[in-house]
């Protein structure tokens, strides 16, 4: 028996064994925390066969440390301080970096209390495998433990706390190893402390104790050329000044320190928000905040700040007579940097610094002085950063910024790396493999951006492949959206069922051992079909009508029952929670389910039983709701028609059997349901869709580009699917009023439509009622032009444009008033019908079987703020889905162009045309829109031309006399795709062919 | 307390040995003769300052005596529109019911808020406020709370009261906060029109130029913070017990019943020599002639003038004891 002892431990020890601090809570008030330490003798070194400290280590230290640095032929093991952690971690994580490591206690609390993300991929390595980092609590024994001197600050203890743990770790060292007699005396590793702080440094080395930058370390590396790219922009500086670094002057105003800007913020007289930049315009952004009803604008570079895309920012307002109107100019940041040199950009007093700031202020003045107030925004300058939002991203390296191609040069070069996103400035990178990154598709992260730098300083991650290569492409745009794409792991797909493809629905009876018919409807014998696009795999809904002897008709929508194979809270169910949505690319899905889920057991096949979630009701002829039920379900799917087969079958009058029929039934009814749906206000609106043409399924080379074809079953289907959510949605706010998961689509501020109105008034004369979704509905159905059918579906696009995006809430979290859906126009919305690839479906499935007593709620869905953040990942990953398929359509159409060049070139025709709509104007150029391809595009003019900013018009000179141009106008442009001769960019260039060819301009 | 009860036999018997030549008391202590103090600071680790005082405590069973535990805790106040600036000072007095195992807890409720009555009204006098209650001006400060509770009696629990809450007060830290606040840049205002406006008034009439902070941070999480200012200004206590025309101290239960008035002087020493009163009391029936009383608050002075630098000095004692000699018992176990 162990005998345990408690010693009550006197008070007098207090100051050893007792850490206390104090913490403000989030409501001012102030707390004294207490931490009782206890010391103790037997916190194990963790080195390998160590005779002192305990032997049952899982993965030891090697005994000798790693003996491959050049430094230290003896061995060493490498004891990184706080710093190393928050500034290289890049460096620490990558596979070519494996030191032993000894992880200190002090370092990992001081990384938790610095930054959290940090901490978690700090965590995260000590758990790798490949790395050997052992972590020692310096803090809890005796001879490494140390108590705060008088008037000492935090960090100075604890680099004293991370000294004396490597002397300590010195000590026992060859303490542990007592010469042998008549054995040769091996040399000691020694424990080297790794640290940026040279006045740190110098005292290590005056208490005896080795010591390294991050630099030097690694430059004695034998992966050294790799690593050094990895070092973090921060780490350089210290040790070698480069040459101009004293002399530099600031480029940008310095950052208010963050309680500051929290105390501005709470009183008012600052405004935070995110910023977004303008894609047309890089030396403009804005950000909008709840103060005002138009975003603050930012105008040029000092007053934007260093932010960069997504960064949560403080902005303090000018007053009201310096505010000022966007600029209407494209404003191209590769034009006007052109000629930056990345090696000393950022030095204001050299020539280029200078030129460039001339051609920015020329840009800055040139616009907005001529500008009505009312177009006036309330404008500011960035004054701090709350949080950075930085990311990998997805770049070029810039040919230019290179100083040599030679792929045999090893030496460090400053290049430039331009990001595929053009919302992000360039970021200034130094690597030695520059010649070998050009041409490919490289990730780099933004480490820090000086008030001295034009250019925020990265790093370079990993290279993604060969530009244009679609393995590259694909994978930069998942990562450029943030697409958690990798395969799923194995508790994952543990939580499949054990029998995988080979589960079947159970017979009826005893032998269904785990119950999965109790409480389900049998509808094999409803005549029951899907109607989906051609290729769908995951069919996730079904449908069913037939006449009632009463006359009135019963209408099925059968949904599959993804929540009996997902369970909540297991780890599919984590995944597929931080997943979201199933991102659908042009040539790729990536799943929110194991496809075994979402294309066979989940998937309503044809023929086979499956589980389904069904909503039934019955409805008059003319399509009035007489009753609604939901049941859970097994049916047995008759056929899988795609959207053209059921039409096809619709419309012939020699079929008669009882599947066409109840086609036709539910398309009678869905043209009620559709006609009641338009009358209560909702709107017709139209997105630019457009269908990519692939040659072959292995190839995937697109050869053509056509617009999506709208049929009568997409609208059947679409009636009920809305019809189906509708219903659950009252169904499950009726039953957890405080928890149920529905959608909504806020009304727009009319203010966002002013422009839209403003152009159609002065171009066509036109009136747009935004009152309401009715009005606007109507308005927009009288919006045509007779010579040009196409005219309406571009207004609808642009109204579409100045509405907000649905959302995912919880119904206990915002005011009933604001449940409404504006686009459908329907008071209460939720989404239930494809709970294979929206995870939003799924809680909705489970809060409907809960409400149906089928199953109890599971104690997540009770509680608002879970449902919340679940709601707020799934509405970000929906975004972002929507974002990557539109950006994959965008890949592809110029391919797909190219294609068609060359194509028109063999043949000998001069090259791609097509009709297309202005649908904005700028002084320098027109933005158009493409509507056979879907695609926007910028014609730019290098001249200067005749802008008129209130009428929308723009004159430009042609081959006889001017034109003028305005918005809406057809236009004939000459498409093009070149490749960005800087960056590799492959980039749609439209040039005007009539009324002007533009090419000269 | 005048509650216990004794018989007049017992009484009486007190009473003479009191007025006997030499003087003769059940301890064998003469007449201004304190039993054992023991003090101890900073028994409290989450309180922001702390002490343990026990008067008469037998130092072998730990048994006996009055016992005393003082305790301030700060708090953050929102200063209302009205409420004074610069911090507040609340005292609380509780009596544990097993101190008084013979009272009522009607009669409890009675004793406490008589012992909170006087505590307060002395501490938070105006004359003794620490000048570093404040967080931000006009906005938030500290308020100080400071709860003293008694867990035996074994008489003069003024005398011990006034000692805890010194010896409490005296081991607060304030913890440092730093006020944050924006200050629009002058080059906005100034730069925006051609109105020649005096700009850097440092008028006292200037109102405008009130400061915006409206939050604070804590600077050093891991400091204590600073004592409190003036400490050394916080008041001791003396009682002298009035038997005829003696008076005794540190009366024990018994001797406190058995004479009929006590005398409470509270002072404050800004200086070691000159003392401020700062409150006095009377308790019990007897009438006092003034030039009697002029005598006992000379004959007090003295008395709490011993207390005052006797007391300082354990305090001091402890201070040292809790930093310094830990820190170097620590660095020598290594």
């Amino acid at each position: 028996m162990v005998e345990i002892t408690i010693r009550k431990r006197p008070r007098t020890e207090a100051v050893i064994t007792q850490r206390k601090f104090f913490k403000k809570t989030a409501r001012g008030k102030v707390v004294k925390v207490l931490r009782e330490r206890y010391l103790r003798d037997d916190v194990a070194c963790g080195i390998q066969g160590c005779r002192e400290c305990s032997t049952e280590i899982p993965e030891p230290l090697p005994f000798s440390g790693s003996s491959e640095h050049q430094l230290y032929p003896n061995g060493h093991y490498l004891l990184p301080d706080t710093n190393v952690f928050l500034a290289q971690m890049d460096l620490i994580e990558s596979s070519l970096f494996t030191p032993p490591i000894i992880l200190l206690q002090t370092v990992i609390e001081e990384v938790r209390h610095r930054s959290l993300p940090l901490y978690n991929r700090l965590k995260a390595l000590t758990k790798s495998e490949d790395k050997s980092i052992w972590i020692f609590y310096n803090e809890y024994r005796s001879e490494t433990a140390i108590v705060r001197e008088e008037n000492e600050i935090p960090n100075d203890r604890n680099d004293r706390g991370i000294r004396v743990a490597t002397a300590w770790y010195n000590t026992h060292i060859s303490l542990t190893r007592p010469p042998i007699r008549g054995q040769k005396q091996t040399p000691h590793p020694t424990v080297v402390l790794m640290t940026e702080d040279a006045a740190n440094r110098e005292k290590a080395e005056k208490s005896g104790v080795t010591s390294s930058s991050v630099r030097k370390y690694v430059e004695g590396m034998k992966d050294a050329n790799l690593l050094l790219d990895l070092l973090a922009a921060d780490g350089s500086q210290e040790i070698e000044p480069t040459k101009a670094a004293s002399g530099r002057q600031a480029l940008y105003p310095d950052y208010l320190p963050i309680s500051t800007l929290l105390a501005g913020v709470k009183a008012g007289e600052l405004h935070q928000g995110h910023f977004n930049a303008n894609q047309y315009n890089y030396l403009e952004g804005s950000v909008p905040v709840p103060a005002f009803d138009k975003p603050i604008l930012l105008v040029g570079r000092e007053n934007m700040n260093r932010a960069v895309q997504g960064d949560i920012v403080v902005v303090e307002v000018f007053p009201e007579k310096e505010w000022k109107a966007p600029a209407d100019e494209v404003v191209d940041q590769e034009a006007t940097l052109k000629n930056d040199d990345a090696e000393d950009s950022g030095e204001e007093g050299d020539e280029n610094g200078e030129e460039v700031s001339v051609k920015e202020s020329r840009v800055l003045s040139g616009s907005s002085s001529q500008k009505p107030p009312s177009e006036r925004q309330p404008t500011g300058r960035v004054v701090g950063v709350v949080k950075r939002n930085w990311r990998a991203y997805v770049c070029h390296i810039d040919n230019t910024s290179l100083t040599s191609t030679l792929t045999t040069s090893l030496s460090t070069q400053t290049v430039f790396a331009t990001p595929v996103s053009r919302l992000l400035p360039r970021i200034r990178l130094r690597t030695r493999q520059a010649p070998i990154l050009l041409n490919q598709k490289i990730l780099v992260t933004i480490d820090r951006w000086d008030a001295t730098s034009r250019y925020p300083e990265g790093h370079f991650v990993r290279a993604l492949g060969r530009v244009e290569s679609k393995e590259a492409e694909q994978e930069s745009l998942l990562l450029e959206f943030e697409v958690p794409y990798r395969p799923f792991g194995k508790a994952i797909l543990d939580c499949l069922p054990p029998e995988g493809d080979q589960w079947v629905v159970p017979p009826k009876g005893e032998f269904d051992v785990q119950n999965i018919w109790r409480e389900r409807e049998d509808l094999r014998d409803v005549i029951v079909c899907s109607i989906d696009p051609p290729g769908c795999q995951d069919i996730d809904d079904a449908l069913h009508a037939k006449l009632l002897p009463n006359g009135n008709i019963e209408a099925g929508v059968h949904i599959a029952d993804v929540s009996h194979f997902v369970l909540p809270d297991n780890p599919m169910d984590s995944e597929a929670a931080a997943r979201g949505t199933t991102v659908y690319l042009v040539d790729n899905r990536i799943d929110m389910l194991p496809s075994l889920l979402g294309t066979n057991l989940c998937s309503l096949r044809p023929f086979v039983e499956r589980l389904a979630f069904s909503s039934i009701w019955e409805l008059t002829p003319d399509a009035e709701i007489v009753s609604v039920r939901f049941t859970k379900s097994v049916i047995k799917s008759k056929a899988a028609f795609t959207y053209e087969e059921a039409q096809i079958r619709k419309d012939d009058p020699n079929l008669q059997d009882d599947l066409t029929n109840s086609i036709r039934l539910l398309n009678s009814l869905a043209i009620k349901l559709k006609a009641k749906r338009m009358a209560a206000g909702a709107l017709n609106l139209a997105s630019p869709e457009v269908k990519i043409h692939l040659d072959s399924a292995e190839s995937s080379d697109p050869i053509d580009v056509e617009q999506k074809e709208l049929r009568e079953t997409n609208s059947l289907v679409e009636e009920f699917m809305l019809l189906a959510n509708i219903s659950v949605a009252k169904k499950i706010e009726e039953s957890f009023p405080q928890t149920a998961v529905l959608r909504r689509h806020l009304p727009p501020p009319k203010t966002n439509f002013e422009k839209l109105q403003d152009i159609l008034r002065k171009t066509k004369g036109l009136s747009l009622d935004v009152s309401s979704s009715g009005a606007l509905a109507a308005s927009l159905d009288i919006c045509v032009d007779a010579n040009e059918p196409a005219f309406n579906t571009l207004v609808r696009i642009m109204a579409t444009r100045c509405m907000l995006s649905a959302e995912y809430f919880s119904s206990g979290s915002v005011a009933k008033n604001t449940f409404g859906h504006y686009g459908l126009a329907s008071k209460i919305y939720t989404h239930f019908t494809s709970p294979i690839r929206r995870y939003a479906d799924v809680l909705v499935h489970r809060q409907l079987s809960a409400a149906i007593g089928f199953t109890p709620l599971h104690a997540t869905l009770h509680s608002k703020s879970h449902v919340e953040r679940v709601l707020d990942v799934v509405n970000r990953r929906h975004r972002m889905a929507q974002m990557a398929g539109r950006a994959s359509v965008e890949f592809y159409v110029g391919l797909a162009l190219k294609a068609r060049g060359e194509q028109a070139k063999v043949r000998g025709e001069a090259d791609v045309k097509e009709e297309a709509f202005v649908i904005r104007t700028f002084r320098n150029g027109v933005g158009v829109f493409v509507s056979k391809l879907g695609i926007e595009g910028l014609v730019t003019f290098k001249r200067d031309t005749q802008f008129d900013a209130e009428n929308y018009t723009i004159t430009v000179p042609g081959a006889k006399k001017d034109v003028k141009i305005s918005v809406f106008d057809k236009v004939i442009v000459r498409i093009e795709v070149e490749k960005d001769k800087n960056t590799q960019r492959g980039k749609v260039k439209m040039t005007l062919v009539e009324p002007v060819d533009s090419s000269a301009l | 307390m005048a509650s216990t009860s004794i018989s007049k036999a017992e009484k009486s018997y007190i009473q003479a040995g009191l007025l006997a030549n030499p003087p003769r008391r059940a301890d064998g202590r003469s007449l201004h003769d304190f039993r054992v103090i023991s003090l101890e600071t900073g028994f409290a680790p989450l309180s922001n300052g702390s002490a343990h005082l026990s008067i008469g405590r037998n130092p072998h069973n730990g048994s006996g005596g009055t016992d005393i535990m003082a305790s301030v805790k700060l708090e953050v106040e929102s200063i209302e529109e009205d409420a004074s600036d610069g911090g507040r000072i609340v005292c609380n007095v509780s009596c544990s019911p097993s101190a008084y195992p013979h009272l009522t807890s009607g009669a409890l409720d009675d004793l406490q808020y008589d012992l909170t009555t006087v505590l307060h009204q002395t501490l938070s006098h105006p004359s003794l406020h620490p000048k570093n209650l404040s967080i931000i001006p006009r906005k938030k400060s500290w308020l100080l709370n400071l709860d003293l509770l008694v867990t035996a009696d074994a008489g003069n629990i003024y005398d011990a009261l006034f000692m805890a809450a010194r010896a409490a007060l005296w081991d607060t830290k304030v913890p440092r906060t730093r006020s944050v606040e924006y200050k629009s840049p002058k080059s906005l205002s100034s730069a925006s029109g051609d109105m020649d406006v005096d700009q850097d008034t440092t008028s006292g009439f200037d109102t405008r130029k009130v400061a915006h902070a409206t939050d604070f941070e804590l600077p050093d999480y891991w400091d204590e913070g600073e004592i409190l200012e003036g400490r050394e200004r916080w008041p001791v206590a003396i009682t002298l017990n009035l038997v005829k025309t003696i008076h005794f101290l540190d009366a024990t239960l018994q001797e406190e019943a058995s004479c009929a008035s006590r005398l409470l002087v509270v002072h404050s020493y800004e200086s070691p020599t000159s003392p401020t009163v700062q409150s006095m009391r009377m308790l019990g029936s007897e009438e006092l002639s003034i030039l009697h009383l002029k005598n006992l608050i000379k004959e007090a002075e003295s008395h709490t003038n011993t207390m005052f630098s006797s007391l300082t000095a354990k305090l001091e004692d402890e201070d040292f004891r809790r930093n310094q000699k830990a820190r170097e018992r620590f660095g020598k176990r290594r």
